[in-house]
């Protein structure tokens, strides 16, 4: 047996006149953005945020200032970074290849949190200020300690132009281009 | 002998009416329907401070996103699952489009017989708005036909939005014919001549036709029978490729319909303009006006989607009976009214 439903009824605020007035007012806001449309999209290819100062994107190795203390590694939350032991020959001593330690990064793992960034007591990981990079394949978000160091290029710098988000006091988050 | 078949042949092929429905019927709706979609996206995605189709032709403003949408459901795979009513699945969207572009033939879009010629015939409007009525009918079937039950529920909703609002539409629809004393479409369009609007004369018959029409054609806002959130599809659920296409289309094409129906009896039809006798000012400049006039109606009713939300069956069977259904009845007696005080 399905339960007895029991319909109550819709109390209505203010009367015929009230509901004509709100319509009108519903209408009036709908002509006022049709004419004079805000609009926030985004054309990606052709514009592309520029990010603030500080922005957590892509992140790059200076190999000549790390020490290998591996802290990056450690504090990795997902697991993304990882040592590889690496042989290298010194100039001063060319008889004595010596065995050092040097992060890579698997970007299907990263979770941008910038954690390395801020435990590197040497500074040697820094972020760059975008996060749309392109792979062709799955396999080439592991990074070798070469890639690393690059810092990538961005797909949208060639033909885009950068716009800002900003708040505005009356029309709310706009965008603006630089 | 030959030469009797080829000319029999020709008048068939040449037959003004053929071509009406042909021309202007089915590339001329299919036309509309698919600007009336497009304006209806970048409307909306004005409204909601977005852009819409745009990266197909953006100098066309995206129109050519509605052309691919077009190929792909033309090239689609149609499913028909096996649970299905073979014969009326597959038949009933065809009917649709067929039964929905009918009331084109009974609406005159000229005064000449020549050029048009339902354009002298009595009972016009009465026969154009009994053919608007049999669409819906049909959506019951389809639900029938899918044996599935957001189907059967969504048929079940649309068969009492229409049995709420076609009753409005056409109770308003006919009020200027209980002003004007007569169901000719053009009779009507004449004695409207310079100014005398009936939307202006009689705006509540003129609201409750809008309403009426807003609500028993599921525009998008008032899309009771299918609305996503409830019955995945409503009676269009199994439906896919072509099929549903030819469904979907088919919604549009009534609006257009109606909206033809509302510009000539309520908002003047060729009103300003005097048709002359050549097929240039007789025939082809008061269509044009008739169907911009039309167009612009069925635009105002895309522009609503961006504005309304959508109504419960509840409110708006209760909005129907209530609100609408008086309206109507005022609009039919402010028109006796008027033809009483010989206002037309």
């Amino acid at each position: 047996m399905p339960a007895k439903v029991a319909l109550k009824g819709v109390r209505r605020r203010g009367g015929l006149f009230e509901g004509i007035k709100s319509n009108i007012q519903a209408l009036a806001v709908g002509v006022k953005y049709f004419i004079d449309p805000q609009r926030s999209t985004l054309l990606y290819p052709k514009e592309y945020i520029e990010h603030r100062p500080g922005y957590r994107g892509f992140i790059v190795f200076v190999k000549d200032k790390c020490i290998s203390c591996a802290a990056c590694a450690r504090i990795c939350p997902s697991a993304a970074m990882k040592m590889v032991r690496v042989t290298e020959v010194d100039p001063k001593h060319p008889d004595k290849p010596r065995q050092k330690q040097y992060p890579v990064i698997n970007y299907q793992r990263c979770i941008f949190c910038g954690y390395c960034v801020d435990i590197c007591p040497t500074e040697a990981l820094y972020h760059t200020p975008f996060q749309d990079v392109v792979y062709e394949s799955l396999a080439d978000m592991f990074l070798t300690l070469e890639a690393f160091q690059v810092e990538p290029t961005r797909p949208s710098l060639s033909e885009g132009t950068p716009v800002v988000y900003e708040v505005d006091e009356e029309r709310g988050l706009v965008k603006r281009r630089r | 002998m030959i030469g009797v078949v080829l000319e029999t042949l020709l008048y068939i092929i040449a037959y003004p009416p053929l071509w009406q429905v042909l021309i202007v019927g089915f590339a001329g709706a299919l036309l509309v329907a698919m600007v009336a979609i497009w304006f209806e996206r970048k409307a909306a995605a004005r409204v909601q401070r977005r852009i819409g189709p745009y990266w197909a032709s953006p100098r066309l403003g995206g129109f050519m996103t509605i052309v691919a949408d077009m190929i792909r459901y033309v090239t689609q795979q149609v499913i028909i699952p096996f649970t299905v009513d073979r014969l009326a699945f597959i038949v009933t969207p065809v009917a649709v489009l067929v039964i929905t572009i009918l009331p084109l033939a009974f609406v005159p879009l000229s005064p000449h017989e020549i050029y048009w010629p339902v354009a002298s015939m009595e009972y016009s409007l009465l026969i154009a708005l009994a053919l608007t009525t049999l669409p819906p009918l049909l959506t019951v079937v389809l639900g029938w036909a899918s044996s599935n039950k957001f189907s059967v529920i969504g048929s079940l909703r649309e068969s009492y939005v229409i049995t709420a609002y076609e009753l409005v539409a056409i109770l308003a629809l006919l009020a200027p014919a209980a002003a004007t004393l007569s169901f000719n479409i053009a009779y009507i369009v004449e004695a409207q001549h310079p100014i005398k609007w009936f939307a202006i004369l009689n705006p509540l018959a003129f609201l409750a036709a809008f309403l009426a029409i807003l609500m028993s054609t599921s525009a998008f806002p008032f899309e009771i029978p299918e609305s996503e959130h409830e019955v995945v599809a409503g009676p269009y659920t199994e439906y896919s490729g072509i099929l549903y296409a030819l469904n979907m289309g088919g919604g549009y094409i009534r609006r257009f319909i109606y909206a033809m129906l509302v510009a000539l009896v309520f908002l003047g039809g060729w009103a300003p303009y005097t048709p002359g006798s050549g097929p240039l000012t007789g025939f082809i400049v008061p269509s044009l006006i008739v169907l911009i006039k039309a167009c612009l109606i069925v635009f105002a009713m895309s522009f609503l989607r961006s504005v309304y939300g959508r109504y419960r069956l509840d409110q708006a069977l209760d909005a129907a009976w209530r609100l609408a259904l008086p309206l109507a009845l005022l609009g039919l007696g402010w028109s006796i009214v008027l033809a009483y005080v010989n206002l037309i």
